[in-house]
């Protein structure tokens, strides 16, 4: 037992060894700065031997800063009575380094500190790639506060062209249609059958593109306005919308069923912009059957509520569905059903923006089902956050 | 003809004046139709220099798109007026645009109307508004106010 602890004790020599194979630089100092060890990585670094600097400070090593402050740190730990942490700067081949230093008192008996050991580890590589790190913040930042101001300026310049289009675009229009009246009111009888039927036809299309511009108009605005959210009633909605249908078209039979209690979080207006889109689309498309059904309500899908407006009416057909939310795309010609073709893509925006899905299902001839979303799971605590910063 | 069966017609497209006209001679609204081109030359009709008679239409018609003076600037300034903040003003617009409702309404007008493409509504629009400010609402004038 005994021999093998004396093997096991450990002497000067492989204490050096142990100070000598590692990438930090080691070294020991009496008070006054006078050196008294340092380890083959200082010797490296620092370009000089372990015997020639015994007795050097470090005033006769670096640049008189550096010492100064060497030599205070020193004092610090000396003072301390226990290791303190430092992070000093020392010269390096290609400029200065960054040390993360750990200094130590070694005390004597008498318990006074007597030299201070100091153990510097080069973390010039971390400072930089924090400092890398910093600096590309600091430009991402000034990204996102440039692309928010162009997006605000954009938004601003889509509003007064919305509102050029809303103006200018109609005066013109209004004019033709006018004019294409007092034509037919007191020129009608220089005009024969014909003549009367172009300036009718001059009058429809000058209307129907005020429609147009109209649609256009509605579908830039669910693009533009802010997101309020609130808690809806989707129920209470859909019964309001099918209401006011039916008080249009009395003479329809049309079998409704809304689910009870449907809710979620949304912007009020855009929802119901929607909710209104969707429904006056089935009962649209409902136009041709006997039996008219529509039908609104919900299902879950991966814990998260699925709204959906269906229909037995005409359908689309399966492989159109990507053309289905495009403005002005129409699957059915303008004799079959009426309309300008930007209601679902008005639906799909406000469900976009609201962070939600849309996707549809036919059975051509037999209707269509339109499933929608106001939020995606992952990213409602996300728009909770960014209301909140509102 | 009571100086008072007059309406002014604040607007600047001379198109637009053609269709207001015929609009009201074909609902039969017998009123004198002057028109102001813009809002400076509406401004001398309503408001003239001491010395020359203000015309005190039974209502006015306002485009809220002129050019210089806005319709808006025209409203503002006949509200702020005691001689004309009782006449009942009429917006014009081409566009539903809700800001423009909004501000004329906060800027004191009486109605919103907004001119339709199709001349049919258009004739409807000035049916209703001619019916509600020329005949069925009786007009407040300001020195029965005051004797009252």
């Amino acid at each position: 037992m005994e021999h093998r602890r004396r093997d096991a004790r450990v002497g000067p020599e492989q204490l050096l060894a142990l100070i000598d194979n590692t990438s930090a630089v080691i070294y020991m100092r009496d008070l006054q700065g006078r050196y008294m060890l340092i380890n083959e990585e200082y010797e490296r670094l620092f370009n000089v031997s372990r015997e020639d600097i015994i007795g050097m400070k470090d005033h006769d090593l670096f640049p008189a800063e550096m010492a100064d402050e060497f030599l205070a740190n020193d004092k610090v730990a000396a003072k301390s009575g226990g290791p303190v942490q430092f992070e000093e700067i020392a010269p390096g081949d290609d400029g200065p380094h960054t040390y993360l230093t750990i200094k130590f008192p070694l005390l004597g008996s008498d318990g006074e500190a007597y030299a201070v050991c100091g153990i510097s580890t080069d973390i010039t590589d971390r400072k930089r790639a924090e400092q890398e790190v910093r600096l590309f913040n600091v430009k991402l930042e000034q990204r996102v506060r440039e692309r928010t101001a162009e997006l605000e300026a954009s938004t601003k310049e889509l509003d007064a062209f919305a509102y050029s289009v809303s103006h200018d675009l109609r005066a013109p229009l209004r004019s033709l249609h006018g004019f294409s009246q007092l034509l037919l009111e007191d020129y009608s009888d220089l005009l024969d059958e014909t003549g009367v039927s172009h300036l009718r036809r001059l009058q429809v299309n000058a209307t129907l593109m005020a429609q147009l511009l109209d649609d256009l108009l509605r579908l830039s605005r669910t693009t533009r306005v802010e997101l309020r959210r609130q808690s809806i009633d989707l129920t209470a909605m859909a019964e309001s919308i099918l209401h006011d249908l039916a008080a249009e078209e009395p003479d329809r039979t049309v079998k409704l069923s809304v689910e009870p209690e449907l809710h979620d979080v949304g912007d009020l207006h855009l929802v119901r912009l929607a909710m209104q889109n969707l429904i006056a689309n089935a009962w649209k498309f409902t136009g041709g059957e006997s039996v008219a059904e529509i039908t609104i309500g919900s299902m879950l899908r991966d814990s998260q509520p699925v709204f959906f407006v269906r229909d037995n009416g005409a359908g689309f057909d399966p492989r159109f569905e990507n053309k289905l939310f495009e403005p002005f795309q129409r699957l059915h010609s303008a004799a079959d059903f009426e309309g300008s073709g930007i209601g679902l893509a008005i639906v799909q925006r406000v469900v976009l923006r609201h962070g939600g899905a849309i996707w549809a299902e036919s059975v051509p001839g037999e209707g269509a089902t339109f499933f929608f979303t106001l939020a995606s799971p992952v990213s409602l605590s996300e728009q909770r956050g960014e209301d909140d910063a509102k | 003809m009571m100086l008072n069966d007059q309406i002014l017609l604040i607007e600047d497209n001379p198109d637009d004046v053609t269709f207001t006209q015929r609009a009201f001679r074909k609902n039969n609204f017998g009123n004198k139709i002057v028109v102001a081109n813009d809002g400076a030359m509406a401004m001398k009709l309503l408001l003239p220099p001491a010395g020359i008679v203000a015309l005190r239409p039974s209502i006015v018609l306002l485009d809220i798109n002129l050019p210089q003076m806005s319709g808006l600037d025209v409203l503002r300034r006949l509200r702020s007026e005691e001689a004309t903040k009782l006449i009942p003003v009429i917006m014009l617009t081409t566009s539903n645009d809700d800001r423009d409702v909004r501000a004329s309404y906060e800027c004191g007008a009486n109605g919103f109307v907004r001119k339709p493409v199709a001349f049919d509504d258009f004739l409807c629009a000035v049916k209703s508004l001619g019916l509600y400010w020329l005949e069925v609402n009786e007009q407040v004038r300001p020195q029965e106010r005051r004797s009252g």
